[in-house]
């Protein structure tokens, strides 16, 4: 997991590229969809170490969204808090749902989880109808947006991009350390992190707390970024399309998601045909990335990779070093 | 230094008694070889030891700790590992990744730290990174450090899991049937390895089939039947009992 | 507040006919499908359109129905889950039951459109029959017929102890020579055919909604969880608990908070006994 130099040119690359786009984007509403790819990464990033790490498959995360959004929504536009401080709210609030649904469902089992993180999302549908004075009902809160040199689309782009960074760079950080290690052996062998001493509903646990995190903080963004929001934008489908883009864009890794949340965001919007589809192309691509390549597109590119440069895998017998071994060994026992 | 004991353990499974008040004492810088038929509690025994199961009656001790109540955490953290009947690894890490698991007790940062990348995680990311590749070297995997684990041939998968034991600086290796399904010359391997391991000051406990291979090297056998120990000792005294070798090694 | 535990039991057969074709896949596969919920809804929008697109006889109909469910079925094994079983992964079936679900849901809405549409009579019988209204019975003797046929099932026929077989120990099954990959198949095929009785039965209570597919798959699922999974008798408490509270509660409360209570309920019995009313405390596995 270490970072080569011609891996660091790629990403400042990248990063020009990215803090560029408000000029060489074609029009406003390819800006919108930029805007819109960034507030859903800031979720999807947090979402990615539950899902695509500790392999928690959390299908209802739409409903953490709706919290930030609505409390975002709720202390900036109802209150008139101010929209950095109704943002950080809104995380925190995300957080503690997060903690209140993590705490009961994590001990499940797969199945028995997903389906408690779908009831949750149905329930802050349920919530948010039901409490209209607090939340407009079925009509919905206008949501403000965020103050200079924030209010221009330019500028929303680019608190969006800074936070998504941010993010990214935690994730990142997470995913390359001992946590990521040790998140993965949570999802592939529970077994294999308990005998490592892996404290395994505790890392589950923290996890999804960020994810509630981050997800609040997205909803803040995207709240903004709609203006206008109603329990309808919150349906499951939006909590499923989540899901899908880190399965499909491959579990384990931080780019994969990335790319996945890009495309899946923007696939429907370039192809027409694809929209009307909606939902059910997701299904479809989720199938069929499940049976062929589990791992993600990211995985279909390395095996291209590999066909086209291979390395031949030798067989290498096994040849201890004892004085090696012996060294190294006295060395940690002192 | 002190020994991990299993002290009159008994575990059973609904009906089924798998051991009844057996005792057994790993102490440091041994080789202490576990052998027996299937179903006389072998596995069992080493789930005990290893925190899998709790004992219905009885005590696993460790310095003075009761260990009875404690998850499988707490022994990674007081230093005993084990290794697995089945190699379980991490498919889609490299073989470095999955030795540096081993290596978690060792972990101080907690999310926060490691999330905002703090010197002190790059300093521990560091050190275990050498040390984990000094011990892939030591058990003879230094040619496939950075092969992804799920292309190993079945003999590394084992020597990676021995390697991922040592990364966290334990007392006592426990290793399930570790020569299942080696070569004459890799049994030679894990000979020396284990040896090395003796000669560290670790407590090394072998659960095997290989009884050629056990009396060997070990320095105390224990055998046994039907969930009880029914001979203790010297590799040279277990291999001459008749009860060993009237249920166990045949005539 | 009769009309309410009437209504109440009379969706909690519903969901309890949703456990058991859980308890039917889960036996042969130990895998918890999410198409479950669907192939009742296959069975409630099929059957509308052929009553009425089509005019076809109620028992053609019926039949028709079932068969579309069971092959909803076979599709979920061979596609979803045959495949899947074969790798070590675990959480795989899972993502690929939810991507089938999530294809037959959608792709329903597509055809069928997105708003409920009524379900035909399959008895002549006035619209103010009140309580006695078959699209109270209807569900429950359905629920009932499921129970008690599958209950000899397993015990008079050799395929029904070939999967009680299967669900002891598949691995034991495959080596006495049992086609475990062909029975699994065949289990499938039973619980599509009985979710899709379960929606034809149902349609009237829940009308032809494609999203049916998704609420079924979760309030089955409570069902299954309360009443304990593998349990055929917990299928039934757990779904009639299920359906009486809701409704009840609706009675009481106002509609805002069903699934809210519905998950509490749940949330109640995992807490108290984390294997549902009638089920087996689960082993150990190392």
């Amino acid at each position: 997991m270490s970072v080569s130099l011609r891996r660091q040119v790629a990403l400042v690359a990248a990063g020009c590229a990215l803090a560029t786009v408000p000029w060489w984007a074609g029009d406003m509403y390819q800006l919108h969809l930029a805007q819109l790819i960034g507030a859903y990464w800031v979720l999807i990033a947090g979402l990615n170490l539950v899902v695509g790490f500790s392999g928690q498959l959390s299908v209802g995360h739409v409903g953490l969204l709706a919290i930030g959004a609505y409390t975002f929504a709720i202390l900036a536009g109802t209150h008139g808090l101010h929209p950095a401080l109704a943002t950080a709210c809104a995380g925190g609030v995300g957080a503690l749902c997060g903690l209140l649904l993590g705490l009961p469902s994590l001990r499940l089992p797969g199945f028995y989880f997903a389906m408690a993180t779908l009831a949750f999302a149905l329930i802050v549908s349920e919530i948010i109808l039901a409490q209209s004075d607090l939340t407009g009902g079925g009509v919905g809160l206008a949501v403000p947006g965020f103050p200079a040199p924030f209010d221009t689309p330019q500028g929303t782009y680019w608190l969006i991009l800074l936070v998504a960074a941010v993010v990214t760079w935690l994730t990142w950080n997470v995913a390359r350390f001992m946590w990521g290690r040790g998140l993965i052996a949570i999802r592939d062998s529970v077994v294999t992190a308990q005998a490592a001493g892996v404290p395994v509903f505790r890392a589950k646990l923290i996890v999804f707390v960020f994810s509630g995190l981050t997800a609040g903080v997205a909803g803040s963004l995207f709240g903004s970024l709609q203006s206008y929001v109603t329990p309808d934008t919150f349906i499951f489908e939006l909590g499923l399309f989540f899901f899908v883009c880190i399965i499909i864009g491959g579990r384990g890794g931080i780019l994969g998601p990335l790319v996945g949340t890009s495309i899946l965001t923007a696939l429907p919007e370039l192809v027409a045909p694809l929209a009307k589809l909606g939902t059910f192309f997701y299904g479809l691509l989720l199938l069929v990335v499940v049976l062929l390549v589990p791992e993600g597109i990211g995985r279909l590119f390395e095996l291209a990779l590999e066909r086209l440069r291979p390395r031949k895998v030798e067989s290498a017998p096994v040849r201890p070093d004892l004085e090696r071994l012996s060294a190294a060994i006295r060395k940690g026992q002192r | 230094m002190t020994s991990l004991r299993a002290r009159e353990v008994t575990k059973t499974f609904g009906g089924l008694t798998a051991l009844a008040q057996v005792s057994l004492d790993l102490h440091p810088g041994e080789v202490h070889g576990l052998i027996g038929p299937n179903g006389s509690g072998k596995t069992t025994l080493l789930n005990l030891l290893s925190g899998y199961y709790r004992p219905d009656g009885g005590a696993v001790v460790l310095d003075d700790e009761d260990l009875s109540a404690a998850p499988v955490q707490r022994r990674a953290r007081i230093g005993v590992a084990r290794t697995f009947q089945k190699p379980r690894l991490l498919p889609t890490l490299s073989v470095l990744d999955n030795a540096m698991l081993g290596g978690w007790r060792e972990v101080r940062s907690g999310f926060l730290g490691t999330a905002l990348a703090l010197p002190r995680v790059r300093r521990e990311e560091r050190l275990l990174r050498e040390r984990a590749t000094e011990m892939l070297h030591g058990v003879g995997l230094g040619a496939v450090i950075s092969r992804r684990a799920n292309l190993l041939e079945h003999a590394q998968q084992r020597f990676l899991e021995i390697a991922r034991g040592l990364v966290g600086e334990p007392r006592f290796i426990l290793l399930d049937e570790p020569a299942g399904g080696l070569t004459g010359a890799e049994i030679e391997h894990l000979s020396s390895i284990v040896q090395t391991l003796r000669g560290c000051g670790i407590g090394v406990l072998l659960v095997e089939h290989h009884t050629d291979f056990v009396f060997r090297i070990c320095d105390r056998v224990t055998t046994l039947d039907l969930g009880r120990v029914i001979k203790h000792g010297a590799p040279a005294e277990v291999r001459t009992d008749p009860e060993v070798i009237r249920v166990y090694l045949g005539a | 507040m009769l009309a309410a535990l009437i209504a109440g039991l009379a969706t909690g057969a519903l969901y309890a006919a949703a456990a058991l074709v859980y308890n039917v896949m889960f036996s042969t596969s130990k895998v918890l499908s999410v198409t479950t919920g669907h192939t009742a809804m296959l069975g409630g929008v099929f059957g509308a359109w052929f009553l009425q697109t089509w005019n076809i006889p109620v028992p053609i109909a019926l039949a028709g129905s079932v068969a579309v469910g069971a092959l909803f079925g076979l599709i979920t094994d061979l596609v979803a889950i045959r495949r899947v079983l074969a790798r070590s992964d675990e959480h795989l079936w899972l993502l690929s039951t939810l991507a089938l679900a999530t294809m037959v849901q959608q792709a329903v809405a597509l055809w069928w459109g997105t708003e409920p549409k009524p379900f035909p009579r399959l008895i002549p019988q006035g619209f103010s029959s009140g309580l006695a209204d078959q699209k109270y019975w209807l569900p429950v003797a359905l629920a009932a017929v499921l129970a008690i046929g599958l209950e000899l099932f397993y015990r008079r026929t050799l395929y029904g102890k070939l999967f009680l077989a299967m669900s002891e120990d598949s691995f034991a099954a495959r080596a006495r020579g049992i086609p475990t990959d062909r029975i699994r198949a065949l289990s499938y095929v039973l619980a599509g055919a009985m979710g899709g009785l379960a929606g034809f039965a149902a349609g009237q209570l829940t009308f032809a909604y494609f999203a049916l597919g998704l609420t079924l798959t979760l309030n089955g699922f409570i069902a299954l969880a309360v009443g304990g999974l593998g349990s055929n008798v917990g299928a039934l408490a757990g779904g009639a608990a299920l359906g009486i509270l809701s409704s009840v509660a609706t009675y009481y409360l106002g509609g805002e908070y069903q699934q809210t209570i519905s998950v509490g309920l749940l949330m109640l019995v995992l807490l108290l006994k984390p294997e549902g009313l009638f089920g087996a405390r689960a082993g150990r596995v190392v």
